[in-house]
């Protein structure tokens, strides 16, 4: 299993995707972070530096994850659209060792993204903070659990990625289908249905990451609700890999 | 050794594979031979577990595929659809698969030299033509030294000294005593490098058969009375069999004995030749796709 995980890295080292998409993913974070502060804190010192206004510069470093889970699709679907997925399941017939061994490099490179992107968002919010005359609290565990939140945010969304490129094996499909649901679709079942909306992938995502906002989970549950629907994906995705003809 | 057992493999109601059958020995190459579309590559495919067989099964050595300790020690496969990640170097293509079959210390550079790739083994595969992906492939299936080799239309792409390469190749692998299956829709590819030819058309198995068995010299003679020259065969004791074309195919190395016979029978004789091993494989192969383009 260890040779399966380190040859999924390997593949992911060997092109050029994270070139583009890791830079991309901490650039989005850092705008929202940046832009959070400067929108949100509006100059007001005592907004900034109030414990909702740290969670809510903070959890704007969720941003990039779109970026993670879309190279997670990348990870799975792209095996079909260029043709790989042939050698891969002749080098390893079992397919589901596949998938396990593209769940763990998906979510080695969403901690690791996580962890950029956070101290990288913590610098340039302290940044900010001092030129609107107020003071990161970096002795505050806010600022910790919400990054804390970061990380295993963008693990879980690289991991929903690699299981849904797993089950919806048309890259072009998946990319644009998650897309739209996180820009589009989940925020008109939220509002056509407020009550089921916290229970929805994105909302889940904003439990972790502690956006202040009303009707959330709480983190802990947000986690186990996305690590759920993340793991139930990769089940069908077993599901079909291993009934489907490559 | 491949052992295909009334394989069936149905898509949406069509069968692409009808209850085929035939081995694959070792030491021999094997031609897999017939029209574009008779099921070489469904074949191939429900062979090395990337598809499942409707029924029957396609084992490698007593096991299916995906049972194999380690499938690519045991098997090395060239497949068409077979793709590339164009952003990908050649060596790290074969690092790739190295690295996920377990292989500690691959023997790239001597490959990435066999199948004369080594100058453009650090160039993106997407720069690579046609030919260069097939050596490329190529050594892939020869990462992990294989006891069987499966190439589905390896000659596609290639030029003609690249289409005699891969004969070289075929027959210094099965030499060495591994099975080698090649499969094409062109006899002429493969018909001086095989052992043994399967043909299949529609899915269904049309002849298996050793090259070394068709080489027992064959008289074709063409007759003004067909039906009494049959007779005169049967009664002579000879091999003999009609062929598509009206001919009579007999098993003999003589043509003055034949004459003799059909003089004796009193019809005329209007042809009288021997056919070689070459001639006999491509009229039966030329039948067979005849018969399939109608």
């Amino acid at each position: 299993m260890i040779h399966l995980v380190a040859a999924e890295g390997l593949k992911l080292r060997t092109t050029r995707l994270l070139l583009g998409m890791i830079p991309a993913a901490v650039a989005i974070s850092l705008a929202g972070v940046a832009g959070t502060v400067l929108v949100h804190g509006g100059g007001d010192r005592a907004v900034l530096e109030s414990a909702k206004g740290v969670r809510q510069v903070l959890s704007a470093t969720g941003a990039g994850a779109i970026l993670v889970l879309v190279v997670g699709i990348i990870i799975s679907a792209g095996e079909y659209r260029y043709g790989t997925a042939d050698d891969t399941f002749l080098t390893t017939p079992r397919r589901h060792q596949v998938l396990a061994a593209k769940l763990a490099v998906g979510s080695g490179l969403g901690l690791a993204v996580g962890v950029v992107t956070s101290l990288a968002s913590i610098g340039i919010a302290a940044v900010l903070y001092s030129t609107e005359g107020a003071t990161f609290p970096l002795d505050d565990a806010e600022v910790w659990l919400t990054l804390a939140g970061t990380l295993v945010y963008t693990a879980l969304f690289a991991m929903l990625g690699v299981a849904l490129g797993s089950l919806v094996r048309n890259q072009v499909l998946a990319v644009t289908g998650a897309l739209a649901w996180f820009a589009v679709v989940e925020h008109a079942l939220v509002n056509l249905a407020p009550d089921i909306g916290r229970w929805l992938p994105a909302a889940a995502g904003q439990a972790i990451i502690r956006t202040p906002l009303d009707g959330l989970l709480s983190p802990l549950a947000g986690t186990a609700l996305l690590a759920t629907y993340a793991v139930a994906i990769a089940l069908s995705g077993i599901r079909v890999a291993a009934t489907r003809d490559a | 050794m491949i052992e295909v057992r009334a394989l069936t493999k149905t898509y949406g109601g069509q069968r692409a594979v009808n209850e085929l059958s035939f081995t694959a020995p070792a030491g021999k190459v094997t031609g897999f031979l017939g029209p574009n579309g008779a099921g070489k590559t469904t074949t191939f495919r429900c062979l090395l577990g990337l598809v499942a067989p409707t029924s029957g099964a396609a084992l490698i050595d007593g096991c299916a595929y995906r049972d194999l300790a380690s499938p690519r020690h045991h098997v090395g496969a060239v497949l068409e659809s077979t793709g590339f990640h164009p952003a990908r170097t050649g060596r790290n293509h074969l690092r790739v698969i190295a690295r996920a079959a377990g292989f500690d210390a691959p023997r790239i550079d001597p490959l990435l030299e066999l199948v004369g790739l080594q100058s453009a083994s650090d160039r993106r595969v997407g720069g690579y033509s046609l030919g260069m992906r097939q050596r490329l492939a190529i050594a892939a299936a020869m990462l992990g030294d294989p006891e069987v080799l499966v190439l589905d239309e390896p000659a596609n792409g290639l030029d003609p000294e690249g289409v005699s390469w891969i004969r070289r190749l075929m027959r210094i692998w099965a030499d060495e005593g591994r099975t080698v299956v090649v499969s094409s829709h062109l006899l002429a590819e493969v018909a001086q490098a095989v052992d043994r030819v399967v043909i299949i058309r529609d899915g269904t198995l049309v002849t298996e058969a050793d090259i070394a068995d068709l080489t027992a010299d064959r008289v074709t003679v063409r007759v003004d009375r067909t039906d009494a020259m049959l007779d005169a065969l049967q009664a002579a004791g000879a091999d003999h069999e009609l062929l598509a074309d009206g001919a009579i195919s007999i098993a003999a190395r003589d043509t003055a004995e034949i004459g003799g016979i059909a003089a004796r029978a009193g019809v005329t004789v209007t042809e009288l030749s021997r056919r070689g091993t070459a001639e006999t494989l491509e009229a039966m192969y030329l039948a067979v796709t005849e018969a399939g383009g109608q």
